[in-house]
């Protein structure tokens, strides 16, 4: 008896994997509108919930906070395991608190759409990429949620299960996959409360108000005006956003961000002139992000991305400095 | 059919029930299921490594590609043993680390042996590929994963959950 006990316990455990094994191949409406309903939680609900982060047989704890607004909201994360490292986001500024080093990264944007994200209506031209459809469905942390499963159409991309709220459309749990369909990366609430957040549980820490604050001072860029080619993208891979920034005070970067609507990779290039020393080219990375760093003409280039290694090198390996 | 898996499993059926147990794992899926996932249980229960979970397929498909043995094995290997681990007081013992089973034995994998071939976008024009290995990130990686999220269309499933990966403690102290 305590046997099929723990064999229920695990055939549960085994969710996602049922989830896609009972997933039709093509993508469906109800599926799509699924992915929308998930969307529409994320900008509307406030909740405050305890979320793991795993990858790589390590798990990481981290509170979240949310208090929905006209203004679009405010977000609190903090780190429960080891440093307490908190980030504070807003609809066009994110704030990232360090305590080891005593100070806060500031990136912030002055373009009307802030944040280039995910839309609505592009969530429709994902089916080119991705077979969307509706896998099983489980409890998660007290919610009764459905599946969304994304199957790549190529070895381009990552392959995702997302676990969404039947009631609320809240993401619950979101799983990342290679293409072996092995776990790269999980996102999981422990614990969620959905429903109204006080003001002052997201108020900026007391603590850093002397804080060193680093300003990215994000501004356009145009990388092609200055010498820089990208080769023939990947499929599905468009361009999204061009800027100049600044990394930890000193280093000028221009980064240019490709995206297939669900998986973004960035190309950050910057001159080694002024770096005390050379980074080592080659292959990094944790969870279901790749980076991916090599010499080009004099500068650094660094790419990173939420796809898979050989996608991330492939787009690496396509930048050419060819000055007119 | 369930206790009967677990009774064949532990070498406690006999001669009769034998027969319909190993009928049953061959017709039936759902004890074909239990079966798996028994050793499933035991593999992580034990601690090893090589779970499982998924390893039928891949040793059949080593198997059909192997010569076929003629000849009788040595009696101490077809003598049947019972499994230390699997005696019912330790299984019993047990239940209550399932649930962290469970989460070890679907963890998601470790990719930092993962290889890829280096060759850009010509793989053709490349003989051998080589395999390079992921490294871990180093701390300085932060502040491109930090720069990065910011465009990645996550955020708008997820909201700020995403940026977890720009502080995450694992990644190791070092320049970038």
């Amino acid at each position: 008896m305590s046997r099929t006990a723990c064999a229920l316990v695990l055939v549960a455990t085994a969710g996602w994997a049922q989830a896609q094994a009972l997933a039709p191949s093509q993508t469906t409406a109800e599926a799509v509108d699924w992915l929308r309903r998930i969307h529409q939680a994320t900008e509307t609900l406030s909740y405050s919930g305890t979320f793991v982060y795993q990858q790589a047989n390590r798990s990481e704890t981290s509170r979240i906070t949310r208090r929905a607004g006209a203004d679009g909201g405010v977000e609190k994360l903090e780190v429960l395991d080891g440093t307490p490292r908190k980030i504070l986001r807003t609809r066009d500024e994110v704030r990232c608190y360090l305590p080891e080093s005593r100070t806060v990264k500031v990136d912030r944007r002055r373009e009307p759409r802030a944040f280039p994200a995910l839309l609505p209506e592009q969530v429709g031209s994902l089916g080119e990429y991705y077979d969307i459809t509706l896998g099983g469905t489980r409890r998660i942390a007290g919610y009764d949620c459905q599946a969304i499963v994304l199957t790549p159409r190529d070895d381009l991309r990552y392959g995702y299960t997302f676990w969404a709220d039947v009631k609320t459309g809240m993401l619950l749990r979101a799983q990342t996959f290679n293409r072996g369909g092995e776990m790269v990366e999980q996102f999981t609430f422990a614990q969620l409360e959905i429903g109204n957040v006080p003001r002052r549980r997201l108020r900026p820490p007391r603590e850093a108000r002397d804080w060193h604050v680093e300003q990215a001072g994000v501004s356009p860029a145009d990388l092609a005006g200055s010498g820089w080619r990208f080769g023939a993208e990947l499929p599905g891979f468009r361009k999204i956003v061009e800027v100049r920034r600044v990394l930890r005070d000193a280093h000028p970067v221009e980064q240019v961000v490709f995206s297939d609507g669900i998986a973004a990779v960035s190309i950050f290039i910057e001159p080694f002139a002024g770096r005390a020393e050379r980074a080592p080219v080659g292959l990094a990375g944790m969870g279901a992000v790749n980076v991916y760093t090599r010499e080009v003409a004099d500068h650094l280039v660094t790419v990173v991305g939420e796809a898979p290694a050989a996608s991330v090198q492939r787009i690496g390996n396509t930048v050419e400095y060819r000055p007119q | 059919m369930k206790a009967d898996i677990s009774a064949l499993m532990d070498g406690e059926l006999e001669a009769g029930e034998l027969e319909a147990a190993l009928a049953a794992l061959r017709e039936d899926g759902e004890a074909l299921a239990a079966w798996r996932m028994y050793h499933l249980i035991g593999d992580a229960l034990q601690g090893r490594r090589m779970l499982a979970l998924g390893c039928v397929a891949r040793v059949s498909a080593r198997l059909a590609g192997e010569p076929t043995l003629i000849g009788t094995l040595p009696a101490d290997i077809v003598a049947p043993q019972r499994p230390r681990w699997f005696v019912p007081s330790a299984l019993a013992a047990s239940v209550a680390a399932v649930a962290l089973v469970g989460w070890m034995a679907l963890a998601p994998r470790s990719a930092e042996q993962l290889e890829v071939a280096v060759g850009g976008h010509t793989p053709i024009a490349v003989p051998a590929p080589k395999p390079v290995v992921r490294q871990p990130l180093t701390a300085a990686t932060r502040d491109y994963i930090f720069a990065h999220q910011a465009y990645s269309p996550r955020n708008s499933l997820q909201g700020v959950a995403p940026y977890v990966r720009s502080v995450s403690a694992e990644a190791v102290p070092g320049k970038p």
